[in-house]
């Protein structure tokens, strides 16, 4: 794994208040290049908001965060895409009405930088040529032509995960991908996510232990929006305090 | 001019009393069934037609008061159970879907009522001195009467089954489904009770205006302001922006034309729209 | 093997033979039938451009009456005040529009679901109270007569004073506009508006700037939106605040969900079953729109995508059994 000594992103001393309340409570976070560095805590850590502060769709109440030494502190969601960060959500968010082949087209178009009203869309050969690659590595090749909502649920979310490949990141915020399968599908999703995001710098909130300890290079652990322990996955385990506030209140 | 102004400010506390029980009806639907009613203007004309229908065959403007609200209500009960229920979570199409129900109830009353403005005479006449003017004692007994139906709907829904039910389904609508309240038949009930607010509206305002298949657009679009302006599914709101506005207009007109003066408020609402979509008395 | 199978030759060869058949039509039919053609022609124009904003970018605009009645003031004022000619006022009834789109989507976009559409109905009655009593530019109330010029480009000449020649010209401008939109919604800039109605939040995490794209479709079609107005003053020679008034705008919804949405075709079809329909009740039912009120809720209700739509899945089902 690429080591560097500083990282891709930055998170520096990042708060978010809701009215008062502290969901996010000065987060320092550094995610290098190429690992995969999960977020895990108890239902309400802060977790997804800490994803949705750092690509736009909250904004900071106090902090900075830095990719890949620029500021992109509260830029909005569609400028965060085109710096080259790319999200998945907890509840699955995909074009429902839309095939699979145009839900990944449209996702790989974007990042042309004019969009030619008079020219049909089939013509760009090269967008074509990226949607069947990414059909080809999804594995969805075969169902293209189903309208996504007729997908099975573990196929839906491979697909969201494609459609933010498509968007070229040089980082993936993964948003419990696991969230409403059962272990048979999880780790038949696991076992896909190993092949299709090789190589990519990526943070995962996850839930499910057993897929966190089996994906992650480094884990933080969120707890009232605050990190208490950070390490490799081994480490974690061992860990005290972690055990007492995480994993003991977990079935896991 | 003093006793041109106080007449404008009774006109606009009367006038908007009228409208406060018309936008309390879009107010009440929209908080509970998220439904933007656009028959809802139609609901206002049909109350003032069936109230003429009525006089004309029983002679008594408050016989009217009482059944033609009753008649739209159950009008109302019928587009939520027969048309609307199937579409109530899809804010987009139940405004196409009400905006056909707008026309069918406008072209039925043009079929059966004709299309020419009728009038219905006040049945109260006597006259009423403010500032050596004589004002029109009815108009001060429509206040009155909207005065009470708005205190009736408040004790209903503080004290009574149906109110709270309906207040805990816009709390949460999740948890009052747990609780077993049964909100299919509070959306019907909530349904049928903003049709007749709309209906007791439009016979209120009879007196005042002419009665015709198209009197529910405009004020439609004025139910729509006062809504906006005091905040959906904000009651009190209702009633505080439908009295503020119509001041604001019938005071206006004075000054400059009353086109002008809905021009003006129309720009406010936009305003109101772009800077506070939660209202100007939301939280 | 799999994205877009399209039959453009299909395509070519049915839009060739409507072509086609109304160009011959008039030779056969009263003058009567070609004034309701052209006012049809119109209404399809009006329609699409609808559909455009709502089908394809999810957007319900009530507003679109203020373009169209624009572009009907457009042409009528400056062909009359000014003699300009009917080419650059055509033009203008885009531009000019256009612009109002501009201004008023520039507002409008910022807000979403219901408060879109209510701030839409407000824009187009606030240019309606205008238009009413602005008399001195507008005529009021009984609003503008005018004669069109006549239609030059180089040699070729249409008289618009003429039926046939306004239906022909209209025919023609209608149709070219529908190819137009079709290139669009087909382009890399319609799949963009496309993906905004499916999810607007997807749309914005892949990269769109979401409410720069809803604008640019609002623009577009309340430039074509102000060329059916244009077009429809044309054909009546006259324009009024009347085509202001938000309710015009429920007629491009009636047509729209009728036809079935994010089609295109979906609305051509709707426009000419409702107009039919109206066309042929008039004789014996003063409301007319007593019809079209009913067959819009039903439609609603057991059909929102419409006829189109109907079709769409019947065929599918058909393939699905075979």
């Amino acid at each position: 794994m690429p080591e560097t000594n500083s990282g891709i992103l930055e998170i520096k001393n990042v708060n978010k208040s809701f009215g008062g309340l502290l969901a996010v409570n000065h987060v320092n976070l550094s995610v290098k290049k190429g690992e995969l560095h999960a977020l895990i805590g108890p239902n309400g850590a802060g977790k997804t908001t800490l994803l949705n502060l750092i690509n736009g769709i909250l904004h900071v109440s106090g902090g900075n965060i830095l990719f890949n030494g620029q500021e992109i502190t509260n830029l909005s969601p569609h400028r965060i895409s085109h710096i080259g960060i790319a999200r998945t959500l907890q509840i699955t968010s995909l074009f429902p009405g839309l095939t699979v082949h145009e839900n990944v087209w449209t996702a790989a178009q974007s990042r042309k930088k004019f969009f030619n009203p008079f020219l049909p869309a089939r013509r760009w050969r090269d967008v074509q040529e990226k949607t069947e690659a990414m059909l080809e590595l999804t594995g969805l090749k075969e169902k293209a032509s189903l309208i996504c909502s007729e997908l099975s649920y573990g196929d839906q979310r491979i697909l969201e995960m494609g459609i933010a490949l498509s968007t070229e990141p040089k980082l993936l915020l993964l948003d419990e991908p696991t969230a409403g399968l059962n272990s048979q599908e999880s780790m038949a999703l696991v076992k896909k996510m190993r092949t299709m995001l090789s190589g990519q710098t990526i943070i995962l909130v996850e839930h499910d232990m057993g897929v966190v300890m089996e994906l992650a290079d480094t884990i933080s652990v969120l707890h009232y929006g605050s990190i208490i322990a950070e390490g490799p996955p081994a480490k974690i385990k061992e860990n005290e305090e972690v055990k007492k506030v995480y994993l003991g209140t977990e079935d896991a | 001019m003093i006793s041109n102004i106080s007449i404008a400010l009774m006109n606009g506390i009367v006038w908007g009393l009228i409208m406060a029980l018309i936008a309390l009806g879009l107010n009440l639907i929209f908080g509970l069934l998220h439904v933007i009613n656009m028959a809802h203007g139609a609901l206002y004309m049909l109350g003032a037609v069936a109230a003429w229908y009525l006089i004309e065959l029983t002679g008594s403007f408050w016989i009217a008061l009482i059944i033609a609200p009753l008649f739209v209500g159950i009008v109302g009960i019928m587009i939520e159970r027969g048309l609307i229920r199937t579409i109530e979570d899809k804010p987009i199409i139940t405004i196409i879907c009400t905006f056909g129900i707008m026309l069918v109830i406008q072209e039925l009353v043009l079929m059966i009522f004709g299309g020419a403005p009728r009038r219905i005479d006040s049945p109260i006449t006597q006259r009423f001195p403010i500032f050596e003017l004589q004002y029109p004692a009815m108009r001060i007994m429509i206040a009155f009467i909207s005065i009470i139906l708005m205190s009736g709907l408040w004790i209903f829904l503080k004290k009574t089954k149906y109110g709270l039910w309906m207040r805990a389904v816009v709390q949460d609508r999740e948890m009052a489904v747990g609780l077993g309240i049964p909100v299919t038949k509070v959306y019907m009930w909530t349904f049928a009770v903003g049709s007749a607010l709309a209906a007791f509206s439009g016979v209120l305002a009879a007196p005042i205006v002419s009665v015709e298949f198209m009197m529910g657009r405009e004020v439609l679009i004025m139910a729509f302001i006062i809504v906006i302006v005091g905040g959906m599914g904000n009651l009190a709101g209702s009633v505080v922006a439908a009295v503020l506005i119509s001041l604001i207009q019938g005071v206006g007109s004075i000054f400059v034309s009353p086109s002008m003066a809905m021009v003006f408020s129309l720009a406010i609402l936009i305003i109101v729209l772009l800077v506070r979509p939660q209202g100007l008395f939301g939280e | 093997m799999s994205s877009w199978k399209e039959k453009p030759f299909g395509f070519t060869l049915i839009f060739g033979l409507v072509i086609l058949g109304l160009v011959i039509l008039p030779f056969f039919t009263e003058l009567y039938y070609q004034t309701f053609l052209t006012e049809l022609f119109v209404w399809i124009l009006f329609a699409i451009s609808f559909d455009l904003i709502f089908g394809y970018t999810g957007l319900l605009s009530f507003g679109q009456a203020l373009f169209f009645g624009i572009g009907g003031y457009t042409i009528t004022i400056l062909t009359r005040k000014y003699g300009l000619g009917t080419e650059p006022g055509l033009l203008l009834c885009i531009l000019i529009p256009m612009v109002f789109a501009w201004f008023v989507g520039y507002f409008s976009v910022k807000l979403t679901g219901i408060h879109f559409v209510i701030i839409t109905i407000i824009f187009a009655i606030i240019a309606n109270i205008i238009g009413d009593t602005w008399t001195s530019l507008t005529g009021g109330k009984d609003g503008l007569t005018f004669s069109p010029r006549p239609f030059r480009l180089g040699f070729f000449q249409i008289n618009l004073m003429d039926i046939k020649g306004n239906y022909y010209f209209v025919l023609a401008v209608v149709a070219l506009c529908y190819l137009i939109l079709r290139r669009i919604v087909q382009s890399p800039l319609g799949k963009i508006f496309v993906s905004i109605r499916e999810n607007e939040e997807r749309a914005r995490l892949i990269g769109y700037h979401v409410q720069r794209y809803k604008l640019i479709a609002f623009i577009i079609a309340g430039g074509l939106s102000g060329l059916a107005g244009g077009l429809y003053s044309l054909t009546l020679k006259y324009a009024g605040a009347g085509y202001l008034h938000w309710s015009v705008s429920g007629h491009a919804v009636v047509y729209t969900i009728v036809g079935g949405m994010g089609t295109l075709i979906g609305p051509v079809v709707g426009t000419g079953i409702i107009l039919s329909l109206e066309h042929y009740l008039v004789n014996f039912l003063q409301a007319t729109d007593l019809v079209v009120g009913i067959v819009l809720v039903v439609m609603v209700l057991l059909a929102p995508k419409g006829i189109v739509g109907l079709i769409q899945s019947r065929r599918k089902k058909g393939k699905a059994s075979a």
